[in-house]
Order: structure tokens, then C-alpha cells, then sequence
């Protein structure tokens, strides 16, 4: 889940800092830059691991902060295409369920990457897996799965834990445009897209939530 | 700003945990001695101008993210909790034997799967790469789990010169101890005064 980046970077140091150590003082400063912020194709960052290099402080024309050019290593929160997850089921509605790892909730499952058959149902505001539909010939129709009764029905609540595989990964970038205009009338900017996306799924024996496979054994899971 | 190798080595779960402790202890203390200062300033009636306790602000950001990892980090469902500092280090040592790669063992650490079913999620095509060993390797986390406990201690190491304080100096040895095993074929170039800290601890650890 977690990685360190190396980063190179030149930070100021303010005339206020100057009484508490350099080291400390330059971390203080990363942390403030790109703590919880995502940095395009690396990931989210969450914290300086340590620093590597630290040129002189110098002080230019104009300020009396004192900038460092360093390399610094930081942990960042990037998992890995393939790699396991465990994560809380936050929402669900018809276009599939959205996870959440507490620091960081731009975690999708979409539809096609829900257990198979499954079908979102509008009542419970869930999807819920049928594994006693998956044996039959003919893939039944999401009319077939609502009306299955509700026993059989293996649902994923909001609040569950989850294991999902981590299938891809989107960083979107954005960029201040000029501003739009329709008809002479200015149009409000369009809900802004998330700049880092995980896409997620749970299309596997052992994935989903964690309660269906606590006591599972390999020859009861259907596949093969 | 540039980024130099955006994946240069993988973290634990349980280290980027225990980074995250160590810094939340720090605001913490931070926090008791500048109000401590605050309140001997207060009680003398003189007024210390600017002392440079105070001046350690933490950003809002760093704070946000540390609580929340932390929070998701030692949630109740999560398996590695149930690994000690000293258990990673031997279920890695322990799984080497095993052909696994760096990102399975590295999941194996961050997951703890004790059931066939959670192994299968994590290891490629695990009947044919692992066969009949698949249980030895179930056991092997087992064993894990129930020798916890034990504390690592990595004090017996000699402390090269550091640019970093004496507390993440210590967290970066006894990190670099555990991660060796999973990102030993990326070899960080340390170019810093720490220099040749990791090609120290390979030569001990072997």
C-alpha cells in the first residue's frame, strides 16, 4: 500500500523557524507542502520519511527566508496494480460500491467488478451476491435476482470490510481553465473529478467481504 | 520540484504505522513542553518573546492524514496487528525459502492470511507454483502470529553519522532491517552523509 518516493525539491525556510533545528525546521516545511496532498503519478502522500540530501541555506534577494535545495524520501500511499486491500464499504448505489481506507475514499468498484451474479438492490440501498444462482445454465436477469428470496442473498453493507484487488489506478490533473461561458450566461464549473482514483474488484474466490470467507474451505467455492 | 523515483522501496503497513506513532508522539510532546513554558512564562508575569517551541507548528494536513492512517492502521480488522516488530522480521526470514516475490511477501506481511482461501487471493497461481507446500507456508504465519510479542532491538548496531535526530535514525535502521528482504533488488543509492547505512546492515543481516 505504502511506498517511499525520492523527491527533490527546493523549500524555504522562514526567519520565525530559524531558533529550532534546520533538519526539523525543513521537515516541518514538507510536511506542510505535501502532507495529504497527491501528487500526480506518484500517489498520496502522507508523510516525510527522512531527508536525504540538504544543500546550504541560502538567502535570496528580496525575502529573508533562508531555501534549501533537498532530496527528501516520502511515504506515500500508492498501492500496487494486483495488490490485496483491505478497506470499509462507505457507499453503494447503481453504478457500483465506493470504499474507503479512512485517509483516502476515492476507492471504486464498478459493476463489472462485482461477484457475479449480483445485483443492486434499491430498497436495502446495497448489492448483494446470489452464489445459489451462479450454478444455473442461464445468467439470470437482475428481475430474476430480485425476486430471489432474501435469505440466499449475501449482501455487502455500507460499514463492511472488504478485500479487493486493486485493478487500475486514474491521476487526473487539474488544470484552471479559462472560465466558460453559455449564451453569454457563465456556467458554473463541473463537479471536479478526484485527482487520484482506485479502481477496485471483487471478482475472486477470497474477495469481498471478509466475513464470507472466514471459515470457507477451497472445494466449497464454486469456479471450478 | 521533481520527482526523482517515484517508487524507490515498499513500506509495511506496520512501518509506516510506527513512522506515524513516532510523529504523533512528537506533536504530543511538543505540545506538553510549549504549554508547560507557556504556563512558567504566565506564573514568573514575564513574557518570554518568541520562544522557539512555539514556533513548531504542525501543518493541519500533516495532522489530518497521521490521525487517519493511524486510525486505519490499528483498526480491528486489521491482520497485521496481530505480527510484532520481532514477528515481521521472522515471517519474512521464515517465507524465504519459499519462491515468493517481493510484492507477495510484502502482502503476506501486510495481510497475515492464515485460511488457504485469503493465501490463493495473494499468491499467483499458488497450486502450481507452491503445491504441497502451501501448508508449510500457512504454518510459517501461523508460527508468526503466536510467537509475537517479541520486541526487536537493533541497538547492537554501530550508529554511522546522520544528518536525522537520534529517534529516526533509529526508526530508518530497524526499518531498513525488516524491508531488506522485499526491496533488496532496488538498491537505494544513498548519496547523503548516511551513505553505505543499508550496505552495512546487508553485510550483518547475512
Amino acid at each position: 500500500m505504502f511506498v517511499l518516493s525520492i523527491i527533490k525539491d527546493t523549500v524555504a525556510v522562514k526567519p520565525h523557524q530559524f531558533g529550532i533545528p534546520a533538519d526539523q525546521a525543513l521537515i516541518n516545511e514538507i510536511n506542510t507542502i505535501y502532507a495529504n496532498k497527491v501528487l500526480h503519478d506518484v500517489g498520496l502522500c502522507v508523510a516525510v520519511f527522512d531527508l536525504v540530501e540538504v544543500g546550504e541555506g541560502k538567502v535570496r534577494y528580496g525575502d529573508g527566508c533562508l531555501w534549501y535545495k533537498l532530496v527528501f524520501r516520502m511515504v506515500v500511499f500508492r498501492p500496487f496494480v494486483s495488490e490485496v486491500l483491505l478497506a470499509k464499504v462507505k457507499s453503494s448505489d447503481e453504478d457500483g460500491i465506493r470504499l474507503s481506507v479512512d485517509f483516502f475514499d476515492d476507492i471504486y468498484i464498478p459493476l463489472i467488478y462485482l461477484p457475479e451474479p449480483s445485483a443492486f438492490d434499491p430498497n436495502e440501498r446495497a448489492h448483494f451476491w446470489l452464489p445459489s444462482a451462479a450454478d444455473s445454465e442461464t445468467k439470470p436477469t437482475v428481475h430474476d435476482m430480485l425476486d430471489s428470496p432474501t435469505t440466499d442473498r449475501m449482501y455487502i453493507d455500507a460499514g463492511e470490510i472488504v478485500r479487493v484487488r486493486v485493478e487500475s489506478d486514474e491521476f487526473y490533473d487539474h488544470e484552471p481553465g479559462p472560465p466558460k461561458a453559455l449564451e453569454g450566461v457563465r456556467v458554473a464549473r463541473e463537479q471536479k473529478k478526484a485527482p487520484y482514483t482506485i479502481v477496485c474488484s471483487m471478482v475472486e474466490q477470497g474477495l469481498g467481504p471478509v466475513s464470507w470467507w472466514r471459515n470457507a474451505e477451497i472445494e466449497v467455492m464454486g469456479d471450478d | 520540484m521533481e520527482v526523482v523515483n517515484p517508487r524507490a522501496a515498499l513500506l509495511s503497513n506496520l512501518e509506516v504505522l510506527q513512522l506515524l506513532r513516532e510523529l504523533e508522539a512528537d506533536h504530543l510532546a511538543s505540545q506538553k513542553s510549549a504549554l508547560k513554558i507557556k504556563k512558567e512564562d504566565e506564573q514568573s508575569g514575564t513574557q518570554n518573546p518568541k520562544n522557539p517551541v512555539e514556533n513548531v507548528q504542525v501543518s493541519e494536513n500533516l495532522r489530518t492524514i497521521e490521525v487517519e492512517a493511524i486510525q486505519y492502521l490499528t483498526a480491528g480488522y486489521q491482520p497485521s496487528l496481530s505480527l510484532s516488530e520481532g514477528g515481521v522480521e521472522k515471517l519474512v526470514k521464515a517465507l524465504a525459502p519459499f519462491a515468493l516475490t517481493k510484492a507477495e511477501k510484502l502482502q503476506i506481511v501486510n495481510l497475515v492470511p492464515t485460511e488457504p482461501v485469503e493465501l490463493y487471493t495473494i499468491v499467483e497461481e499458488l497450486e502450481e507454483r507452491l503445491g504441497d507446500q502451501m501448508d508449510a507456508v500457512l504454518g510459517v504465519i501461523r508460527d508468526s502470529i503466536s510467537a509475537g510479542g517479541v520486541p526487536a532491538e537493533s541497538s547492537t548496531h554501530a550508529a554511522p553519522p546522520s544528518p536525522q535526530a537520534m529517534s529516526e535514525e533509529r526508526l530508518f535502521l530497524e526499518e531498513d532491517d525488516i524491508t531488506w528482504d522485499y526491496h533488496n533488488e532496488q538498491l537505494f543509492d544513498d548519496t547523503g552523509e548516511g551513505a553505505g547505512i543499508e550496505g552495512d546492515l546487508e553485510a550483518e543481516d547475512n
